[in-house]
């Protein structure tokens, strides 16, 4: 097993691509599941108690089915009900989906902890429940949720990886798909590590800020 | 501080002198209804099998400023809650300027907008001040004026800084809440109420979060309010000197119900009950 740099070079912009694959994925599952989710949480808040136990139900099935489960049964079975999509969409949405549901939890979490008092205040100053939503409610919920919602964030990157099952050319997919052709396993893993480690880094540098602000 | 202009601006009170007589014991005449600014009338409130309130009967006049005092517990808090519609009363009714906050003259219950209106005439500043604490103050003050009012930004803004003069915190329009000390909070809590010119204020407990020094600075601001401007003035607290300078009258409370009113003087020089007697003494010794 030895390293070869000619190679590693060779096989690089093959992994950026799955780079740029895998920045795409994130970025749009991301706006999905913290938009998503926030809907969720206001839903589930503002809901009767039948309204409370659908949501609960879906996001239940959400959180208790692996996103691996959930692709190939949007891949391949919708189909089967006359829904055929791209992989891509597929995989973007479920994962959106999937992190939607871990988010709602974490702004219901932060909505919990919102004092009763400020409600209390927005009555007084006879605030309309949008105008409570909108102006106190959502900005605290985010204000207190952006913390766990950036390690969501970083976990919904990492788990871009299971996207490589339908094909799409994530990082993990490109690696795979290099180290077949070439039968070299060391250089295209070895990258794939070195590349998500890195793009890791500005996560864990927003992480630490936070915790500097908030601790 | 404060000013006879300043206050008299705050809203379209109808003068304490024109309001209608009340009788010595504070119940009204239901010809007059109109006349109070708030009225209870055999009014209960119950949380679970604990009753809060026992057919309670107060009624306030326009412009007067009243203080309820008592022990903890004894009802005061919820009178107000109930005035500012974030308590429903188990029993009885309670009018705002002679509209049901509960149900309407048919019995049928109130609307959201007869609910907003309602809300639109009363202001209250809470013991925990409540400040929206990812706002500014300037941001706190014009959210209600630009979404309630439908106040121009501008106009809105202008109002915040008439109001922060007033409150002698002008040069904390860009602070956050956070960065403000307790007393200039609860400041910041009254001219934020005080900015929508209510007609009725609800004032609760609002030094009993700050020492001594800073409950200081926030009376001086009530002092010049009750002196100068018409609004009515409901107020809960444990400052009986405080509740003597402002009061037009005095109600004390016990277990729920109403033991003992009358003037200031009345109350704190020769009370009828032996309760308010005891209550006093137990407070002023404090």
């Amino acid at each position: 097993m030895t390293w070869d740099w000619s190679f590693a070079l060779k096989i690089l912009p093959d992994l950026m691509a799955g780079v740029f694959y895998t920045v795409l994925v994130t970025l749009a599952s991301s706006a999905i599941a913290l938009t998503g989710g926030l809907l969720l949480a206001i839903l589930e808040s503002v809901s009767t108690a039948f309204g409370r136990a659908f949501v609960r139900f879906w996001l239940e099935l959400a959180r208790g089915v692996p996103a691996l489960v959930l692709l190939y049964f949007a891949f391949y079975v919708l189909p089967e009900a006359g829904i055929t999509l791209p992989a891509m969409p597929i995989g973007i949405a479920v994962l959106g989906i999937v992190y939607a549901a871990y988010s709602s939890e974490v702004y219901r979490g932060s909505l919990i902890t919102i004092p009763v008092e400020l409600r209390d205040a927005c009555v007084a100053l006879n605030l309309s429940p949008y105008v409570t939503w909108q102006r106190v409610l959502v900005p605290l919920m985010i204000k207190r949720s952006l913390p766990v919602l950036v390690n969501y964030v970083l976990g919904l990157f990492r788990e871009t990886t299971v996207l490589f099952a339908l094909g799409i050319p994530v990082l993990m997919g490109q690696a795979i798909v290099v180290a077949d052709q070439s039968f070299r396993y060391l250089e295209p893993f070895t990258l794939a590590s070195v590349i998500y480690l890195g793009m890791n880094l500005p996560f864990l540098f927003l992480l630490s800020r936070f915790k500097v602000k908030y601790a | 501080m404060l000013s006879a202009v300043e206050f008299s601006r705050s809203g379209p009170f109808v003068p304490a002198a024109a309001a209608a007589p009340m009788e010595a014991d504070g119940s009204a005449n239901r010809s007059q209804q109109a006349m109070w600014s708030i009225e209870f009338e055999k009014v209960s409130k119950s949380f679970g099998a604990h009753r809060v309130l026992v057919d309670l009967d107060l009624h306030v006049r326009p412009g007067e400023k009243v203080t309820l005092i008592g022990p903890s517990g004894s009802g005061k808090t919820t009178v107000l809650r109930l005035a500012m519609t974030l308590e429903k009363p188990t029993g009885g009714d309670i009018r705002v300027f002679g509209e049901s906050i509960v149900f309407d003259a048919a019995g049928k219950p109130i609307s959201g907008s007869q609910e907003a209106r309602i809300r639109r005439r009363c202001g209250m500043v809470f013991q925990q001040f409540n400040l929206f604490p990812h706002l500014t103050v300037l941001q706190n003050l014009i959210l209600a004026p630009t979404t309630v009012l439908r106040q121009s930004r501008e106009q809105a803004e202008k109002s915040a800084f008439e109001y922060l003069r007033i409150v002698g915190l002008e040069n904390k329009v860009h602070a956050y809440p956070a960065q403000l000390s307790g007393g200039q909070q609860q400041r910041i809590a009254i001219a934020r109420a005080l900015i929508l010119r209510p007609e009725i204020l609800l004032l609760d407990e609002i030094t009993s979060a700050l020492d001594p020094e800073l409950a200081g600075e926030v009376l001086d601001v009530v002092r010049g309010l009750a002196q100068e401007s018409k609004v009515t003035l409901l107020i809960v607290t444990h400052e009986m000197r405080f509740a003597r300078d402002v009061s037009d009258r005095i109600v004390v409370f016990d277990a729920g119900r109403i033991i003992e009113q009358g003037s200031p003087e009345k109350i704190f020089t020769n009370p009828e009950s032996e309760r308010t007697r005891a209550f006093l003494r137990s407070i002023l010794n404090h």
